[in-house]
């Protein structure tokens, strides 16, 4: 197989497909026949499986953009990478999880990249097909800029996209209840279903929490790992979960909920605070953010046992 | 061109198939309709840091809404789980009553509106409400 700089030798995505949809009959099936822990709901699946579709459809529309802003800057790349040096692929891979953990992070605490990135999180399932409820509107968001900094570096952009590929592929396996823990080595490195269930969960105590992509490291490194307590099961969505399965709601209310929050703005410290504060800020603070829903779910373990501190909150009392 | 269109139908041909493996399956949460003490539990989870009196349960047990105070606190069950709003209480009162059903608006793009089914027994506004209102 040659390695062509430029264009993608193959899409991991693409060749992951036939697995995607085994692995769901499977996982379906298995449920069924009680052998695996699994929920599905069936207009929750449909929708998950809507917006996959869709998702693929949108980035073939954004791709060229993408595409030619990465050619646009290899033309300038600082040093020559070779493709097809090992030390190569071992720094993309350490790179480009660094880097999607950054995007990751950006796009949960900043409202104008989770207008995006929520769509990924209203199912209130977690499953395989949960994993394929991807955005529509990434493209839109500029997010892709982030990894722009790769290439310039002199990896070649087929080798980021490769990478990115191989990421969200590794990342879909992940989204099952199927399994509990894996061994406490790979727990430690890698990125696994208990670790990306508790980034999916809407409990206080667990949001903002594990935005790795394929590594855990950066979460322990950054400080935004909190590990699944099996005391507290997580209840899976965001912290207003949507109204209805339409999948064009999913694909677009944020972004709706951001035109009618700029359309009352009075002044532009709001219109800023609205697009690029925390999801929930509002200039009087009467809505809630995922540091006013923790600090209240402190408050309220702390009269549950006055003597619990932040990090020795009694595991019973979680609700 | 041709590819695309033929992957994409593709795609949606295995779309269609899951769906419908996973429509066989019924293996979606079991649910059960909400009677006051599960309205309460389920309201508990969702505010819980409001204590809310006055609670009126939909006629089917399909939701919820309790005052807190100016608020009312809504639930409403979509598919195997439950949506949460709240709204001002007085304009939970003054919401119209159709085809059987009271329809809160929740001012929401994610969540619009709540449509809650009205009956005999659960009528809208709730009866406690209404004894306020004619005092
Ligand atoms: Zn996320
Ligand atoms: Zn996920």
């Amino acid at each position: 197989m040659t390695l062509d700089p430029i264009t993608p030798a193959f899409s991991p995505v693409d060749l992951a497909i036939p697995v995607f949809v085994v692995t769901i009959l499977l996982e379906i099936i298995l449920a069924r026949l009680g052998k695996v822990r699994a929920v599905y709901e069936v207009k929750d699946t449909a929708t998950s499986l809507g917006m996959g579709l869709g998702s693929s459809i949108a980035g073939a529309i954004t791709g060229g953009v993408i595409f030619a802003a990465s050619l646009w800057v290899y033309k300038y790349h600082l040093f020559d990478i070779p493709m097809t040096a090992w030390w190569a692929w071992v720094a993309v891979f350490f790179l480009e999880d660094l880097t999607y953990y950054w995007f990751h992070r950006l796009s949960h605490e900043r409202r104008f990249w989770w207008a995006s990135h929520v769509n990924h999180h209203t199912s209130q399932h977690y499953n395989l097909a949960t994993a394929l409820r991807q955005t529509w509107t990434g493209g839109l968001a500029g997010t892709w800029l982030l990894w722009l900094p790769l290439v310039f570096l002199g990896f070649p952009p087929a080798m980021v996209v490769i990478q990115k590929g191989i990421s969200l592929v590794y990342q879909y396996w992940i989204h099952t209840e199927a399994v509990r823990r894996m061994p406490r080595w790979f727990e430690a490195v890698f990125n696994t279903p208990s670790h990306h269930r508790v980034h999916h969960a809407r409990n206080p105590r667990y949001l903002d929490a594990n935005y790795a992509g394929i590594l855990i490291i950066w979460d322990r490194m950054f400080g935004s790992y909190i590990p699944e307590d099996d005391a507290e099961a997580c209840r899976y969505g965001i912290v207003h979960n949507l109204g209805d399965f339409n999948i064009f709601r999913v694909a677009f209310h944020e972004w709706m909920a951001i035109g009618k929050d700029l359309a009352g703005s009075r002044s532009i410290r709001e219109v800023i605070g609205y697009l690029f504060g925390p999801p929930g800020w509002s200039p009087d603070g009467s809505r809630d953010t995922s540091a006013t829903l923790k600090a209240k779910w402190r408050a309220r373990m702390a009269t549950v046992s006055p003597a619990a501190s932040e990090e020795t909150i009694p595991l019973q009392a979680a609700e | 061109m041709n590819e695309t269109i033929l992957k994409l139908a593709g795609s949606a041909l295995a779309v269609a198939i899951m769906v419908a493996i996973a429509w066989l399956a019924r293996i979606a949460r079991p649910m059960t309709p909400l009677d006051e003490a599960g309205a309460r539990l389920l309201i508990a989870e969702e505010f819980p840091d409001l204590s809310p009196d006055q609670l009126w349960v939909a006629g089917d047990g399909g939701g919820a809404v309790a005052r807190a105070g100016e608020d009312a606190l809504v639930v409403y069950r979509l598919g195997d789980s439950w949506v949460a709003r709240s709204m001002p209480w007085v304009s939970a009162l003054a919401a119209p009553v159709k085809r059987g059903k009271v329809l809160l608006k929740l001012r929401d793009p994610a969540a619009p509106m709540a449509r809650l089914t009205v009956s005999g027994v659960s009528p809208w506004p709730p009866k406690s409400a209404q004894e306020v209102l004619a005092a």
